[in-house]
């Protein structure tokens, strides 16, 4: 189990405590990177908008599964499950109390959370590919009941009235927030004393609780927040969407889809889940638009080539490319700086 | 409900014990859930039709085709793909099988239509009549299969010596390759078995309802429910809780409608782990 994973945590400031250090300092960045990105939204054109707004919810939903399968190594085959809950939930608030679109997401955002909550009951009690598959059943046991739901439209599907859906500028903009708090939530858990637990409990979780950690009370938490996270993402689909039946939301597409952004870009990294949304949304998603079979095929070869021959993923690989080429020059400062003082 | 509805859920849960068959025998030996498994099932479905359609030949004519082939594909899988993967880890394991069960569906969606298909054959609309119930021939022949199949495997794992070179690479690989078993090779030849398990099961399944290029995912998780009620590494257990599980889904069936069916089982899934996930019927002999 350790060796899968374990180059992600090698690097000795990662698990340095003063990592701690950096967190305000990136999540800084990320506030100066989501306002200059607020700041654009004048000037993109429509068509750019869109694929904004469509590209921050992947972001969001990557970085969700990042912190559940990536950090805690509960992978997770049932995102479908938690989009599905926010979307579906954002929907009904929305048709049936009036509720706007700010109260709709922090819906979609609380039922899949308590959804979360729920599943745990059964879910914690399940490790490895137990747990993969204990989430893939309960994606598809809620499919099947949704599909049989006649209040939501069984399988004929749900719509958001248009006149309650924001517009395209103000979609963009909510999607940069979900997508900067995703980031956000996994910079602060990533270089946390929380996240080095969580760490500790995925490369051993026998290990992690003889060394004092509440294993499951530490499952549970990042477990209801992966949820959570989730389900905002789904909200936003849903407001994309406008239109979508039971399968478009509690469907397979999801968990491939996270799972393939998380691994190509490195699990387990903060930024990876970015690159990997950013590569496949742009590389897949959007140009084989019109050929759905070819992207899953394309999907699929991914999946089973990267953990094959490039299980670190872009993003850790780029990162280790780049300090092995300053590693020179940095040794050369370090000596320099030796021969000085004598 | 009457005698016929519960008898013909008990034979469809032959049915699933044939499914789930291979599922356990990989389970057993490679700690592994090959979450391709529905996608060797399905695929041995699509191939028979394939060849039904190409050569006219009857699914049982093809039967042996579909089965050699795909015990090739097994061993071949293993060799080349998952021997590295369960080197790594679960981790690339799950995510390794899941990649392939993706590139199966888009190879069937690629290409078949992505609409029901079947594959046709008299068995498939024969009945049995027995006292007052009407029985579906082609789920008497599957659970037929089932109990054969499993009887075989069962006495061939215990008492031949293959098997026990079987056991032993699975209890401890590591201790059995200093006895001088090449385990990878035990391994490629348990997944070649596993994908000719998975084969026959296929064209019954394929005789006995309708397939989709994503009928392999309920499979998958009928399979597993099976072989975690059945105890891992338990074929005999297996044969049980694939009856059982066909039981339960009949009266389900018939007291909440067919809408609920595959809710079921997934329902008793969920319980069967959460009260005991060592399974009903306890570990086997793998």
């Amino acid at each position: 189990m350790a060796t899968a994973t374990a180059h992600v945590v090698t690097g000795a400031a990662e698990l340095d405590p003063l990592a701690r250090r950096r967190v305000p300092v990136a999540v800084g960045a990320l506030a100066v990177v989501a306002v200059v990105g607020l700041g654009a939204e004048r000037l993109l054109s429509p068509a750019l908008l869109n694929v904004g707004v469509t590209l921050f919810a992947y972001v969001a939903l990557a970085e969700a599964w990042n912190i559940l399968g990536g950090l805690s190594g509960q992978m997770s085959l049932g995102v479908g499950a938690f989009v599905g809950t926010g979307a579906y939930s954002m929907a009904l608030a929305m048709n049936h109390l009036g509720w706007s679109w700010l109260p709709g997401l922090l819906v979609a955002s609380a039922a899949a959370g308590v959804l979360s909550a729920v599943l745990a009951v059964p879910l914690l009690r399940l490790h490895g590919d137990y747990f993969a598959v204990g989430t893939l059943a309960a994606g598809l046991a809620l499919e099947a009941w949704v599909n049989n739901w006649g209040f939501a439209g069984g399988s004929s599907g749900i719509s958001i009235a248009v006149g309650a859906v924001p517009t395209l500028g103000t979609l963009y903009s909510i999607g940069l927030v979900v997508a900067f708090l995703a980031v956000a939530v996994t910079v602060v858990l990533r270089w946390s004393i929380f996240g080095l637990r969580l760490l500790a409990l995925r490369e051993s979780e026998l290990g992690a609780e003889l060394l004092g950690v509440d294993v499951v009370r530490y499952r549970l938490l990042v477990l209801v927040l992966s949820g959570m996270l989730t389900g905002l993402a789904g909200g936003l689909f849903a407001l994309t969407q406008i239109n979508f039946v039971p399968s478009d939301m509690f469907g397979m597409t999801w968990t491939i889809e996270a799972l393939v952004m998380v691994i190509i870009g490195g699990m387990g990294s903060v930024l990876g889940p970015v690159v990997g949304a950013l590569a496949i949304y742009y590389g897949i998603s959007t140009e084989l638009a019109t050929y759905p079979t070819l992207s899953l095929f394309l999907e699929g070869g991914l999946l089973l080539a990267i953990v094959r021959f490039f299980p670190e993923g872009l993003w850790p690989f780029a990162v280790r490319r780049l300090r092995a080429l300053a590693a020179p020059a940095r040794a050369a400062r370090r000596l320099s700086g030796v021969a000085a003082r004598r | 409900m009457n005698a016929t509805t519960i008898l013909n859920g008990l034979l469809m849960g032959g049915l699933y014990a044939l499914v789930a068959l291979g599922l356990s025998l990989v389970f057993g030996v490679l700690r592994l859930i090959n979450l391709a498994h529905g996608v060797l099932v399905v695929g041995a479905s699509y191939g028979a039709l394939e060849l039904t359609q190409l050569v006219h030949l009857g699914p049982f004519a093809a039967l042996p085709v579909v089965v050699v082939v795909a015990a090739c594909f097994g061993y071949g899988l293993q060799r080349l793909v998952l021997t590295n993967l369960l080197l790594k880890g679960t981790e690339a394991g799950i995510v390794g099988t899941f990649g392939l069960a993706v590139l199966g569906e888009a190879a069937f969606a690629s290409g078949f239509t992505s609409n029901g298909q079947s594959l046709s054959s008299s068995l498939a609309t024969a009945s049995i009549r027995i006292g007052g119930t009407t029985l579906e021939a082609v789920l008497v022949v599957a659970t037929a299969v089932a109990v054969a199949l499993t009887a075989v495997l069962a006495l061939g794992i215990s008492r031949t010596r293959a098997g026990s070179v079987l056991r032993a690479a699975a209890s401890d690989p590591a201790t059995a390759e200093l006895m001088g078993i090449d385990v990878r090779q035990v391994f490629a030849v348990a997944v070649a078995l596993a994908a000719a398990l998975a084969a026959v099961a296929g064209v019954l399944y394929g005789v006995a309802s309708s397939f989709t290029p994503t009928s392999d995912t309920s499979l998958l998780l009928i399979a597993v429910a099976v072989v975690v009620v059945g105890g891992v590494g338990n074929l005999t257990g297996t044969l049980v809780a694939g009856l059982a599980v066909g039981l339960v889904q009949a009266l389900s069936v018939g007291l909440f409608g067919g809408g609920y069916s595959d809710f079921t089982v997934y329902l008793l899934f969920f319980l069967v782990l959460v009260v005991r996930p060592t399974g009903l019927l306890g570990r086997g002999a793998l």
